[in-house]
């Protein structure tokens, strides 16, 4: 009984810590928020903005050349109340993030959750792409399993 | 069932609703809600022709309202955040993303406008373009509904109603007649008020066209206000500042229309070492309108990308970089 109140309790203040604010200067339409993606790269810079962040980030392509990618993020604001601060990423820092990717095929994304090069896991996610503790849980099974796309993971079973 | 496995159940589901984006709540849950006892909209005391009217009922019941000094008048300090608003109750029959347009409320030709702005949240799951995105201010009434960090300054002649995306200082002046000495309209109009007691009224109007938000109707240049703001405490010690506005518009409205709008004091925010920041119109600058109506982001590297953080007019002198923290780059083409 014990257990499952503090289960409760700390569910309840997760829950609305994560929330995300999805009320945005743009609408979220450019991303396509059907498919999460993940990303293995270096970043360049964090934009640690309102009223978006952005993080741009180097990733490697399979020929070894790079190509820089850009993620929208949430507004200090909201990211501030779930542990993020301007200097959670800092240039040089490999990282592994999730995205929903811009329709058009550009690199580019609405920023699901982040895995810091330590292994925490954050959510700097706004109404681009779900970086919430339920999807970070998901997609910790099927990073093991050594997928980078929903689509395939989803596919896969 | 056990009670172990309901308390489970009950969990997960919080967390599903927790981490869902907001936008997909009814109300009052959106928008920050969750803090204190749901909203609830206080209609006025009686119907009113104009907000001028209303203004002036309030006015006279207060009886001319509370002159405070800088020692009695009510305090805001801290750092506010929003806890929720019934604005959608207004528009549509469920107050949330599953209801559809109330018919009537709106006049012919914005029912009509806004219909589509439904579509294409109903249909396509957002509103393809907001008209933020190249920098418009929100403007009021949507001032009410941005999330973001705010502060209220309240002096006895003056109150300051702050909220950080830039500039978005509404100036409330007490005791005074309306004034429009620059003979147009602003985003943020002109707003005069009285205490009455604890409680602020508000009176404005000489607002641009703007909206709600961008999945919320549109407003016109007669669209006016009055608001009630009054600072509530409830258990758990939640500070809810309480706004309950009556709008009038008689190009978007047939008749006048009535919510509730709230803030929470956010200490969460003010331990978090939180300042109030100004939105940078340098980063929204790469938000673009597509020629389909839609909106998208450009890159660095493509044409027309401005690095909000590259240098100044003046790269050549010291300290002129907007990144000193972290002094990094993004490629850019030169603009011909």
């Amino acid at each position: 009984m014990r257990t499952a109140s503090r289960v409760l309790a700390v569910t309840v203040v997760a829950s609305l810590l994560t929330a995300t604010v999805a009320l945005a200067h743009h609408s979220f339409a450019m991303f396509d928020k059907s498919v999460e993606k993940v990303a293995t790269g270096t970043v360049v810079r964090w934009e640690f903005n309102v009223p978006h962040s952005w993080l741009r980030m180097n990733v490697k392509n399979p020929d070894g050349t790079e190509t820089l990618w850009s993620f929208e993020g949430s507004a200090p604001t909201s990211l501030l109340q779930r542990g993020i601060t301007g200097s959670t990423f800092e240039p040089g820092n490999v990282i592994t993030v999730s995205y929903c990717p811009l329709k058009d095929g550009r690199p580019g994304g609405g920023l699901g959750w982040a895995r810091l090069a330590n292994g925490t896991f954050v959510n700097p996610a706004d109404g681009g792409c779900n970086g919430s503790p339920q999807a970070i849980e998901k997609w910790k099974g099927w990073l093991k399993e050594g997928y980078t796309s929903s689509a395939d993971a989803l596919k896969g079973k | 069932m056990n009670l172990k496995r309901v308390l489970f159940q009950v969990a997960l589901a919080l967390v599903t609703i927790g981490s869902a984006p907001s936008t997909l709540f009814a109300q009052p849950g959106a928008f920050g809600g969750g803090f204190g006892p749901p909203l609830q909209t206080v209609a006025p005391p009686k119907a009113f022709a104009t907000s001028e009217e209303h203004y002036k009922f309030l006015l006279s019941q207060a009886k001319g309202g509370t002159k405070h000094t800088l020692t009695t008048v009510p305090r805001c300090d801290g750092l506010w955040v929003t806890a929720g608003n019934t604005h959608m109750n207004m528009f549509i029959d469920t107050g949330s993303f599953a209801g559809k347009v109330r018919p009537g409320v709106l006049t012919p030709e914005y029912e009509k406008a806004y219909r589509e702005r439904w579509r294409q949240q109903t249909e396509l799951g957002e509103v393809q373009y907001d008209r933020l995105t190249h920098c418009e201010p929100p403007g009021y009434p949507r001032w009410l509904l941005e999330p973001y960090s705010h502060e209220f300054v309240n002096l006895p002649g003056e109150s300051y109603f702050i909220n950080d995306f830039g500039p978005a200082i509404r100036r409330v002046y007490i005791n005074q007649e309306h004034k429009n000495v620059f003979g147009t309209h602003s985003w943020y109009g002109d707003t005069i008020g009285f205490w009455n007691g604890s409680t602020l009224v508000t009176h404005t109007k000489f607002l641009l066209p703007a909206d709600f938000t961008r999945w919320s109707p549109m407003t016109s240049n007669q669209f006016e206000s009055v608001e009630t703001w009054q600072l509530k405490t409830y258990p758990g010690g939640v500070e809810r500042l309480e706004v309950q506005v009556t709008f009038y518009d008689r190009y978007a409205f047939t008749k006048p229309v009535s919510a509730v709008y709230a803030f929470r004091r956010a200490k969460d925010l003010e331990a978090a070492g939180h300042r109030v920041q100004h939105w940078e119109c340098e980063t929204s600058n790469n938000d673009v309108v597509t020629d389909k109506g839609g909106t998208t982001s450009r890159l660095p590297g493509e044409a027309g990308f401005k690095d909000p953080r590259g240098t100044t007019l003046f790269p050549e002198l010291p300290g002129q970089s907007r990144d000193p923290i972290y002094n990094t780059s993004l490629p850019a083409k030169k603009e011909k």
